[in-house]
């Protein structure tokens, strides 16, 4: 337990004396483990961290301090006082985080500890990188009120803050912004709140908001995580809410002994305290709260805590004094484990475990010491950077006693002879001190007992006028300890004179006092709690497709409200949203089918309005968008860009396309493909690249001598230039670094080297030109009539014969928006309706190499796997071609929520296909770029058949033998290259070791050959 | 925040005669690197009814100060005798170790300090004028006051504002066995900083 004080001062009490009287009487059990007295003015707000590792305190000095227990150092006296209360633990300060420009509220750890959120009297929330302190990730500005209170969601997602301008905002975590603001609930709001803590249910649900209001009586209002609805609220308190604070266990209904076996539906809890210095309990599966405490307090409640067993709770109130409730199974239900907790969490919104983690990692066996060299090495890399601190931790154990072999006594015998002293310029003495002992600042030491034991936070009164009346007259015993009192369930309370000074003899503080306790079941829980926690950023993702039956909703809090406003005249329109829980599941049900998935729409309002009519805005939207992107390269210079060449424009609207469709489908025969032809042109000018600046100038129709019209094709290459003539109009032009190419009149197309050199007779093509192409030594010719071409001029060869684009175009009015060559002959054809094909010269057949309606990309979600630096910017034809929706897809499942399972096999799914895209456009940058990922998330996931069955093709035969098909290069890339190249990613989980092995030794023995 | 804590201060070779040197090992911690040295002073309060009679009997520079432990010893040469009054020379007076950063002092820890006479005879009758030779000195080192202040520990110009770690409880219930404590702790310096501190006392 742990309170901060308006003295400035933190204080770590010790629980057991607490939980069990014979703790309380017995002398030797230290009450106060230790006082932090580092904060300038009264603290605020106190939290651990989810590991119990840190301490985050802030307050009015408008700093946030982070403790952390000083392993090196054993337990000693505070220089200048007495002995009696001297620190049991010593924890330091190891960061102080200044920002804010005024009081800090609260503080508030992160689901995974990598970041700590603080709210100000400045009107912002500061996101501070927990990893890099004093790093700021984000902060956030929006409320116009002092921010009282903060609360993460227990998947990471977002945070919410609520604030004095009677507004509850909630933020997104993937970028920093406003998800939501909340405000009615808060309309009638007057007066306020020293605090307005909030809290998110263990379940991420459901959101409670301290103060609010309904029908002028104190509310604390539940928001769902569903739309952000506000249908629901806790009501009964006769002043405004303070502090609400869910227990952090999910609970279940008591399995009674001959009782059928019904599985009941988890359950949450909730503690609200007010203003009206008395708390309320409430079960979500109970309509009526579980237990009210009045007059607990002499003064308003200002925080809440419980253990972290669920079942004990701490109340503390601005009467200086703290209360502590003990539950039992019978009351509250029976707790899920951390691992129900985590299926739950991830069913509902999906994230990987399976990477293992250190913990699990000590169960495995080692079965090659590669495999740990590879594993070392890399632990290696961090340790170094720590090195001096992991030292330290080294001897830490031995507590203050030896430096390099030498014991602190003989130190201190020889301290003034081996003491360095110099003169500085000005003739003074100067002292060089002895280091005793290096301060531990790295993460590398935990102490889990102890962390086991540690309960959360609180923050006791904070009554600044007080300060100065309590310091210098009161004694240190009484100020500090208050009154605690201990409750058992039930209102009576039992003072714990905590005043009398607790002895403790110097003996004592060597052993951990509070590892004796045992309230809790043991450290074990609490790592794989952190664990979890530690993958939840991985994947985080809200809920659309989950059933919110699986956890109870709190539907009788809803019937109650809703009588409540039927009563009352003043809130027609509120009851009229709040149809009975029944029919609002069902309709979320339907909502949730007709929603199409796509990243684009967030608004989960105008889904409900008009549902149907979306999926034409939709399509509209992103007709519009591309039209949008072709006028912009047709404003550019003239077709800058020669291998992005707009072909039409089709600026239809999407209700006309839709009806057309059907007309079409029926009646016109799909052969009538007609595309645009360029028409002839007096002249035009065309810049092929602009580095190196190429131009190539066409003049048609000048007259020659004799008055022969011919037409005179300029070319211009870094200021060299030649020139031709042609006896028939130029249509098109197009240019590579190798060739120039123009289509004639008469379906005549000559091909040219960069010097100007005829390379070809006239190629006479079957249809009028309707665009070129060139990429190097390809040239692409697609005609009125949608047939392709492509030869290779320099070997003079045909790539591509005669396609039709009948089959990619057949069956609709889709236009060719985009034409792309790559720089191995490839053609890709980008169609109006977001989809791609590229021809696959080997099969003869069109690929579809990109959707950007494909639901696949924007279920897909492989963060994880994304290397540490973003190389998503990995370029080439396929990231062209497939512009931002391929960005897009990796973050999907933080907009979308798919069961876990279903996650993993669209992304496994996106994945292979984008892999095997970059390999059909013969990308072998793209190829490379997307293998990895692929293999990095099968290594996340713990697919093992289909890592193996790469590495093998990878690997190839070791034994070389003639009839072998395999090909030793992919795209241009060495096949065992790549393989030495995945080889640590595989390495990374312990799972693969029998895997990373033989591929080490077989490469190993390829390598010797 | 501090940067600098003290965590405790050794009194060597005590009791000793008076003309003895002082001689303290002060351990400390440091939190944060430290770009400047820190400087260390004791002084020998000479008198308790005046400032006039302090002595600083030595300043010290000690760094560089990484973050971590340290330790150093301290040693001063004894007060020099002529300037104490003679009726102060015996009894109880106090020696203050006090360290500042960037000029600002932000600990304090004074001792009370015993002057008299081991010798029975003379204790019973001092001589008139104090014989320093004889004189033992007997600094009660388990009673160390500690006071704190709040400095300003970067470098940036922007003054503290005097919002202070004020310590309520401490600083009561001191045995005050020995009964001259006038001026004790702070006599003098910085008066201003005075009442807005508290002070801890063993």
């Amino acid at each position: 337990m742990f309170t901060g004080q308006d003295s400035g001062k933190v204080v770590i009490w010790n629980m057991s004396p607490v939980l069990q009287e014979d703790d309380e009487k017995d002398e030797n059990v230290p009450k106060m483990l230790c006082q932090m007295d580092n904060h300038l003015a009264c603290v605020n707000c106190v939290r651990w961290s989810n590991s119990g590792m840190y301490l985050a305190s802030g307050g009015d000095d408008k700093l946030i301090m982070v403790w952390k227990r000083a392993t090196y150092i054993g337990p000693s006296t505070v220089f200048g006082s007495s002995g009696k209360l001297a620190n049991v633990e010593q924890w330091r300060c190891v960061s102080i985080l200044r920002s804010h420009s005024g009081d800090v509220m609260d503080v508030a750890w992160s689901p995974h500890d990598a970041w700590l959120a603080s709210c100000s009297v400045d009107n912002t929330v500061v996101i501070w990188n927990a990893v890099k302190f004093p790093e700021i990730l984000a902060t956030l500005r929006g409320h116009s009120g002092l921010v009282k209170g903060l609360t993460w969601d227990p998947v990471g997602k977002y945070i919410a803050s609520q604030a004095d301008d009677r507004s509850l905002k909630v933020w997104r975590t993937l970028d920093w912004q406003l998800e939501t603001s909340i405000t009615k609930p808060f309309d009638e709001c007057g007066g306020t709140t020293h605090v307005l803590r909030l809290s998110w249910s263990p379940d991420g649900h459901y959101l409670v908001s301290a103060h609010a209001m309904n029908n002028s009586g104190p509310t604390a209002q539940i928001i769902e995580r569903e739309g952000w609805k506000t249908n629901m609220d806790f009501v009964g308190h006769r002043k405004a809410v303070t502090v609400v604070k869910f227990n952090p266990k999910i609970f279940k209904k008591k399995q009674k002994n001959g009782s059928s076996a019904k599985p009941s539906c988890p359950y949450c809890c909730c503690a609200v305290g007010s203003k009206d210095r008395s708390l309320s309990v409430w079960l979500t599966c109970l309509k009526r709260p579980l237990v009210v405490i009045h007059e607990l307090f002499d003064k308003s409640i200002m925080d809440i805590s419980w253990t972290l067993n669920g079942l004990g709770i701490l109340v503390c109130s601005m009467d200086g004094s703290v209360a502590f409730l003990d539950f039992s199974q019978d009351e509250l239900g029976d707790p899920l484990s951390e691992e129900e907790k985590s299926r739950i969490h991830q069913s509902t919104y999906g994230k990987s475990l399976a990477i293992m983690t250190e913990t699990q990692l000590s169960t495995a066996v080692i079965e090659n010491p590669e495999m740990l060299k590879y594993q070392r090495r890399q632990q290696q890399q961090q340790l170094d950077q720590k090195g001096s601190a992991a030292r330290e931790t080294g001897s830490a154990t031995s507590v203050a006693g030896v430096v390099n072999g030498e014991s602190l006594e003989d130190i201190r015998k020889n301290l003034l002879k081996k003491q360095v002293e110099t003169r500085t310029a000005d003739g003074r003495r100067r002292i060089t001190p002895l280091c005793i002992a290096q301060l531990d600042t790295g993460y590398s030491f935990t102490h889990r007992a102890f962390c086991g034991l540690l309960w959360e936070v609180f923050l006791s009164p904070f009554t600044r006028d007080f300060s100065t009346a309590f310091f210098n007259s009161i004694p240190l015993s009484g100020s500090l300890a208050g009154t605690m009192l201990t409750s058992h369930s039930s209102p009576q309370l039992l003072p714990l004179d905590s005043s009398t000074p607790v002895p403790f003899g110097t003996s004592k503080p060597s052993t951990e006092p509070v590892a004796a306790t045992g309230t809790r079941p043991a450290g074990d829980s609490v790592s794989k709690d952190s664990v979890n926690a530690a993958s939840a950023p991985a994947a985080p993702s809200p809920s659309i497709l989950t059933t919110p039956s699986k956890i109870e909703p709190m539907k009788a809090f809803d019937s109650r409200f809703t009588e409540r406003s039927k009563a009352t005249p003043g809130a027609p329109a509120l009851a009229g949203l709040t149809p009975t829980a029944m029919e609002r599941l069902k309709e979320q049900s339907l909502v949730k089918e007709l929603r199409p998935r796509d990243v684009l729409e967030s608004s989960s309002d105008s889904d409900e309005k008009v549902p149907v009519a979306k999926p034409s805005s939709l399509s509209k939207r992103k007709l519009e968008l591309e039209v949008e992107t072709v006028e912009k390269k047709k404003k550019g210079r003239p077709r800058k860009d020669s291998r992005l060449m707009p072909m039409s424009l089709s600026v239809q609207s999407p209700a006309a396309l839709t009806a057309e469709k059907d007309a079409v489908c029926l009646s016109v025969p799909a052969a009538a493909l007609k595309l645009p032809m360029p028409g002839p042109q007096r002249a035009f000018t065309l810049q092929v690249s602009s580095d190196p600046s190429m131009y190539i100038e066409v003049e048609n129709e000048v007259t020659a001598v004799g008055g022969i019209k011919l037409s005179r094709l300029k070319c211009s290459r870094e200021g060299k230039e030649w020139e031709t003539v042609l006896t028939s109009r130029i249509l098109t032009a197009a240019g590579s670094c190798d060739v120039v190419c123009v289509a004639c009149e008469k379906r005549m197309l000559s091909v040219f080297s960069t010097c100007g050199r005829r390379l070809l007779p006239p190629i006479l093509l079957p249809s009028p030109i309707s665009t070129l192409h060139c990429t190097g030594s390809y040239v692409m010719a697609l005609t009125a009539t949608a047939t392709l071409s492509v030869w290779d001029v320099h070997r003079q060869i045909v790539v591509v014969k005669e396609e039709s684009l009948h089959s990619i175009l057949a069956g609709s009015d889709m236009t060719v928006s985009q034409i792309l060559l790559t720089q191995h002959g490839i053609p890709v054809m980008n169609l109006s309706d977001g989809k791609a094909y590229c021809f696959n010269p080997s099969l003869s057949a069109w690929n579809l190499v990109s959707d950007k309606q494909d639901s696949l990309a924007q279920c897909a979600d492989f963060r994880s796997s994304l290397p540490p630096q973003d190389a998503m910017l990995c370029s080439g034809p396929l990231a062209i071609v497939q512009g931002r929706a391929s960005t897009s897809g990796r973050q999907a499942a933080r907009l979308f929520s798919v069961p876990h399972m279903v996650q993993q096999e669209t992304t496994l799914a996106y994945l292979e296909s984008q892999v095997a895209a970059a390999l059909t456009l013969r990308s072998s940058h793209e190829y490379r770029h997307w293998l990895l990922l692929y293999v990095r998330y099968l290594v996340n996931e713990g697919f093992e058949y289909r890592l193996r069955e790469i590495c093998k093709d990878l690997l190839g035969p070791v034994h070389s033998s003639t009839g072998s098909q395999w090909e030793s290069t992919v795209v241009g890339l060495r096949k065992r290259d790549l393989l030495k190249e995945l080889l640590p990613v595989i390495g990374q989980n312990l799972r693969f070791q029998r895997l990373f092995t033989e591929c080490q030794e077989q490469l190993d023995i390829l390598r010797d050959k | 925040m501090a940067k600098v804590s003290v965590l405790n201060v050794a009194v060597l070779e005590n009791p000793s005669p008076f003309h003895s040197p002082f001689r303290f090992e002060i351990s400390f911690e440091c939190s944060e690197a430290l770009a400047d040295d820190l400087e260390w002073k004791i002084i020998y309060v000479g008198s308790a009814e005046s400032e006039e009679f302090d002595q600083i009997l030595d300043s010290v520079l000690v760094g560089p100060v990484p973050a971590g432990r340290h330790m150093f010893v301290f040693q001063a040469d004894a007060p020099d005798p002529s300037l104490i009054p003679e009726t102060d020379a015996v009894g109880v007076t106090v020696v203050l170790i006090t360290c500042t950063y960037h000029g600002q002092e932000f600990i304090r820890v004074g001792y009370y300090v015993n002057n008299e006479y081991p010798n029975p005879e003379l204790r019973e009758n001092p001589p008139l004028k104090p014989d320093f030779s004889q004189l033992q000195r007997n600094i009660l080192a388990s009673n160390p006051r500690v006071t704190r202040f709040h400095i300003n520990w970067d470098n940036n110009t922007d003054r503290l504002e005097a919002i202070e770690n004020h310590d309520p409880a401490l600083g009561c219930g001191f045995p005050l066995s020995c009964t001259p404590i006038k001026g004790l702790g702070l006599p003098g310096c910085i008066p201003g900083l005075l009442p807005e501190n508290s002070m801890d006392c063993i």
